[in-house]
């Protein structure tokens, strides 16, 4: 899952493999400088498209974004909803 | 004024139409043309990032012998209006004028291509044109004018969060003020009340037509159809209408933070019609 989550941030915030081998330590919020609004929309968007699902409002919070761990919990948890 | 230094022609002129004039540049068929090719851009900034990408493809369409007209729709691009103004309605006018030039001005069968909300400005015009249409090429069309409100409504969300703000609004009160009648300015844009209830409105599905076969492009890192385009395209071959996926690798050249582009998608795009067409 994690791999996936990468690909798409990756993508999304063109990264062009920047973010490596990262783990889920890896911070994404305040360490990316890419990660504008357009940007956090952009993402938002990619994983709704890529995995089907609907982020509520109140879900576009710092603490979805802080790392690639995080990222990766938030998009399992909307799966397993 | 005609030319793009790179060596194909293409003419720049004005349409006159209601509320001033819309910008068009039309890129001639090299050699004897087979077709021509209608392209209806996406909303607000997605034009503007996909402007380099819909002049690659235009010149690849030339290439393989079609000519291309591209329209700026009313209050979009260098066309007459204030995107404030702009209503869908207005934009479907504005699809059919350039319909109508193309007919005056050009022979052969008339393919309509669509990037993001543009696939479904040119569906609806589809829907209510008078004038048939031989194929339909959708890039990464949007699914659900709803989801893409909220989307489009979020870029504020998104900046408060960035900003550590306390998110003030939710995109449901930002709804309520556009179902009121206010417009809302959005990332630079006017968004007034009507475009936006309009485009609530609109779904992929209920508006892919049966009688005209359609090429739908999708464009992600992994380069393959994703579970909710598949779902929309299995619901229209359901109902009747003919359409293909297609998917390629690539980055969202409409929404990229740097320019990007995209020539998998440019191939694909251009060897597909060569094949509708065999």
């Amino acid at each position: 899952m994690i791999d996936q989550v990468r690909t798409i941030v990756d993508s999304a915030l063109q990264l062009r493999g920047r973010l490596g081998a990262s783990d889920g330590a890896t911070p994404l919020l305040g360490a990316i400088p890419e990660l504008d609004s357009m940007a956090v929309v952009s993402l938002i968007t990619a994983l709704e498209e890529h995995f089907g699902f609907t982020v509520a409002d109140d879900e576009i919070e710092a603490a979805t974004f802080a790392t690639l761990g995080s990222l990766t919990d938030f998009v399992q948890h909307k799966l397993d909803a | 004024m005609s030319g793009n230094g790179s060596g194909a022609p293409f003419d720049a002129f004005f349409l006159p139409a209601a509320g001033g004039e819309r910008f068009c540049i039309f890129h001639p068929a090299s050699g004897a043309p087979l077709g021509s090719i209608l392209y209806v851009h996406p909303f607000a900034e997605e034009m503007n990032k996909a402007r380099r990408m819909a002049a690659l493809q235009a010149r690849a369409f030339c290439a393989r012998g079609y000519n291309v007209l591209q329209i700026d729709l009313f209050g979009c691009g260098d066309s007459s209006g204030d995107f404030g103004d702009a209503r869908w309605n207005a934009w479907n006018e504005d699809v059919a004028l350039a319909a109508g030039w193309l007919a005056r001005h050009t022979e052969g069968p008339v393919h309509l291509w669509g990037l993001r909300l543009g696939a479904l400005l040119a569906l609806d015009h589809l829907r209510q044109a008078g004038r048939s249409f031989a194929g339909l090429l959708l890039w990464q069309p949007v699914i659900s004018g709803a989801q893409f409100m909220t989307q489009y409504l979020r870029l504020r969300l998104a900046s408060d969060m960035l900003s550590g703000a306390e998110a003030s609004r939710r995109t449901e009160q930002l709804r309520a003020q556009l179902v009121a009648g206010q417009s809302l300015e959005i990332a630079g844009y006017e968004l007034s009340s009507e475009l936006a209830l309009a485009i609530e409105r609109l779904s992929l599905a209920a508006l892919a037509p049966r009688d005209v076969p359609a090429q739908w492009f999708e464009i992600n890192a992994e380069g393959k159809s994703s579970p909710a385009l598949r779902r929309a395209a299995q619901a229209c071959i359901a109902a009747g209408a003919e359409v293909e996926l297609h998917a390629v690798r690539g980055e969202p050249f409409w929404s990229s933070v740097e320019l990007c582009e995209c020539p998998v998608l440019i191939a694909a795009t251009s060897d597909t019609l060569a094949l509708t067409h065999a």
